[in-house]
């Protein structure tokens, strides 16, 4: 078989498409599994028994189940126990959310935990609540700390969106797929799909970089 | 009238007994140097005073408040009575000047322009004018220390706990940081040290503990107690330290 | 200002969850992978079933939303109740009739193989102890594993990753769908490939529908109606070149 470019020029722009669906699931879902995941995170870290408790059995039974099967369980076990319909795109975004946000709750916790005790009393002993010592001092240096790991979490997301291609969500992925069920032209999609991803994926760790490079690591 | 009055202060880690009914009176001006033997004690009483450790008996009076009054009574106390660290636990995400200024601004509520103008007549009363915008990763351990003085300072406290303040610094740094401490006592400052410093004890210090084993064993002048001890085990401490 | 925009997004999200799916139109899944029923052209699907539907829906008067779907995910969403329709060539099977509910039959389907040009398969009887290459959860695959027991099956989530296997030669023949064997074999072939042996198990496409569905009824009488006014016959030539046999 012969590499054909007008194949790839044909299917840029749905291609394209999916890139952006792809980004846009993966924007959403990290913006909403940073919020959980703060949340979670700082309830194992500070939270007292019950808090813990509630925090810890989520992180546990989301690191314990493939991303496949929970956007299968959101997509076609809730529904069914819920009695509502969820269409597949909100399907992806809440499991991009809940999936990350385990994620970053164990990066949130490692990071805050890590931060020296005696920061901690230094806040304490100038008479700052507790929380403002969360918040001025341990947050901003437990903050370095998470970038990386940050940016690694970000990565494995925005790939895991192509898991999505199972419920139908016309992302990167399942845009290829599709064509390729029409044209028939593996080669040529499959390059063209990686390489989108890589200019993603790429572009990510570049901002990364240059976040990682502006901050002081403490 | 006292600034600390332990009455009958006990402290225990799990099973471990670190003070046993503790008395002790600190009046204002005094400069009570705290010494004995590691595990005596020492650190954890002075834990004890803006209740980083929590007391499990007895009661803890300071500036006519008790530590057992509650959160908010204890953030009061905390404020009258400034820290300073063995390991200086400056916040490595300001500058000096701004780790200064940080306790005023956050905790007394002084606007951002005049917080910074105090923290740096405090950078250049410790001798560090031209060190404000370093981080703490850029200064000497001496420096961090005087920054670390200069910080709790700021928050304009009635007196100053000082936690071994020279032992993680180099001998040669150590006087820096003793200078700074010799000219706050001079200025009248109420201060509790627990240190292995005995020429600062004698040059400086007012007033001599040794701890023993979760108790106070000895308490008097300084002169007087370091030149000639009728306590076996302080003066056999003493051959140790110096 | 990132953050902001952070929470506008995270708030999206609430919402999205939040609001259901308009009542109105029909959610109708299809399979995406199934040339020439239903496959992507440009950024629209298009084929048989696609058109067939679209006349149903203006005749019975209701408007829909076309939803790409898995194959294997069509029937547990009509189970489940998340979809309304499904269009993917389904065949007309007992063991699904007790899943979901169909319409009458619309094509007359089969299996067919496909070989290379140069194999020396000429019929099902020559796969003993051959690769066949099939896709999950399809009615070929369950006829092979009944019929052919000394070949080994090779399966697939779509058969385009099938005929791809076939083309690079690590499997002897693919099964599938006799229109969709035919079609590959003409446009996207290149000519190195064949279609062998005598159509098995003939069978019928039907629209999927969650059980229990109203629609069924209107969607047969739309459908008979469609055959007798030549509507049905003029979409099967447009997509098959000829008229339907019957």
């Amino acid at each position: 078989m012969e590499f054909d470019w007008s194949v790839i020029e044909d299917a840029l722009p749905a291609l394209l498409g999916g890139a952006r669906l792809t980004i846009l699931i993966t924007l959403i879902g990290l913006a909403g599994g940073l919020v959980v995941g703060f949340v979670a995170g700082l309830m194992r870290a500070y939270g007292n028994v019950v808090m813990n408790l509630i925090a810890f059995t989520y992180v546990e039974l989301i690191r314990g189940t493939p991303i496949v099967v929970q956007v299968m369980f959101i997509y076609f076990a809730l529904p069914v126990l819920a009695d509502i319909r969820v269409n597949p795109l909100t399907a992806a975004y809440v499991a991009i959310v809940v999936n990350a946000g385990a994620y970053i709750a164990e990066i949130v916790r490692g990071s805050f935990l890590s931060v020296h005790k005696g920061l901690k009393e230094a806040g304490l002993a100038l008479g700052l609540p507790t929380w403002k010592v969360l918040v001025y001092i341990i947050g901003p240096v437990a903050f370095r700390r998470m970038i990386p790991p940050l940016g690694n979490q970000f990565i494995v997301s925005l790939k895991d969106t192509s898991l999505f291609i199972v419920i139908g969500v016309g992302e990167l992925t399942r845009q290829g797929q599709e064509i390729m069920a029409a044209n028939f032209r593996a080669v040529e999609i499959w390059s063209a799909v990686a390489i989108l991803y890589l200019l993603m994926t790429g572009t990510l760790t570049l901002i990364l970089r240059v976040t990682e490079k502006r901050m002081r690591m403490l | 009238m006292s600034v600390v009055e332990f009455r009958k202060v006990t402290k225990t880690f799990g099973p471990v007994v670190v003070l046993r009914e503790v008395d002790l009176s600190i009046d204002a001006g005094e400069v009570v140097v705290l010494i004995g033997p590691s595990g005596s004690g020492k650190s954890t009483l002075l834990r004890c005073i803006n209740a980083l450790e929590e007391i499990n008996g007895g009661d803890l009076i300071v500036d006519n408040i008790s530590v057992l009054s509650g959160r908010r009574q204890i953030r009061i106390i905390r404020q009258e009575a400034g820290m300073v660290f063995q390991q200086f636990n400056l916040f490595p995400q300001m500058t000096a000047v701004d780790n200064v200024a940080f306790g005023p601004r956050r905790v007394r509520g002084l606007s951002k322009r005049e917080s910074l103008e105090q923290a740096r007549e405090l950078l250049a009363k410790v001798g560090l004018s031209d060190r404000g915008h370093h981080y703490p990763a850029e200064l000497s351990g001496g420096q961090q220390q005087r920054v670390a003085i200069a910080r709790a300072l700021a928050v304009k406290p009635k007196l100053m706990l000082f936690d071994e303040p020279t032992s993680a610094l180099d001998p040669e740094l150590r006087h820096e940081v003793l200078r700074v401490m010799q000219a706050l006592a001079e200025d009248g400052m109420t201060m509790i040290v627990v240190t292995h410093e005995m020429t600062f004890a004698r040059q400086v210090g007012t007033r001599l503990i040794f701890m023993e084993d979760g108790k106070i064993s000895v308490d008097g002048d300084p002169t007087t107690l370091l030149k000639n001890t009728e306590n076996p085990r302080l003066r056999d401490f003493l051959q140790h330290v110096h | 200002m990132k953050l902001r925009n952070l929470l506008i997004a995270a708030f999206a999200t609430t919402i999205a969850f939040a609001q259901p799916s308009r009542a109105e139109d029909l959610i109708v899944a299809t399979d995406t992978a199934f040339v020439p029923f239903e496959f992507k052209e440009g950024d629209k699907y298009v084929g048989f079933d696609i058109d067939m539907w679209d006349a149903i829906a203006k005749e019975i008067g209701v408007t829909y939303t076309l939803q790409p779907m898995d194959f294997n995910g069509i029937i547990p969403a009509l189970q489940t109740k998340q979809v309304d329709v499904a269009l993917a060539g389904i065949t007309i099977k007992d063991e699904r009739k007790k899943v979901i509910d169909f319409s009458d039959g619309y094509y007359d389907s089969g299996f067919l193989l496909m070989v290379p040009t140069d194999s020396d398969i000429k019929s099902a009887e020559n796969l003993k102890g051959k690769v066949l290459a099939v896709k999950t959860g399809t009615s070929a695959t369950d006829y092979a594993k009944e019929h052919f027991k000394d070949t080994e099956l090779r399966q697939f989530p779509n058969i385009d990753n099938a005929y791809l296997e076939l083309q690079t030669g690590r499997v002897a023949a693919a099964m599938h769908d006799t229109p969709n064997v035919l079609y590959y074999v003409a446009k996207a072939g290149g000519g190195k490939v064949k279609a062998v042996g005598e159509q098995m198990m003939a069978h019928q496409y039907g629209i999927g529908f969650p059980k229990g569905s109203e629609l069924v009824a209107k969607v047969n009488t739309a459908l008979a109606n469609m055959k007798k006014d030549g509507r049905y016959n003029d979409i099967y030539k447009k997509w098959f070149g000829t008229e339907p046999q019957s």
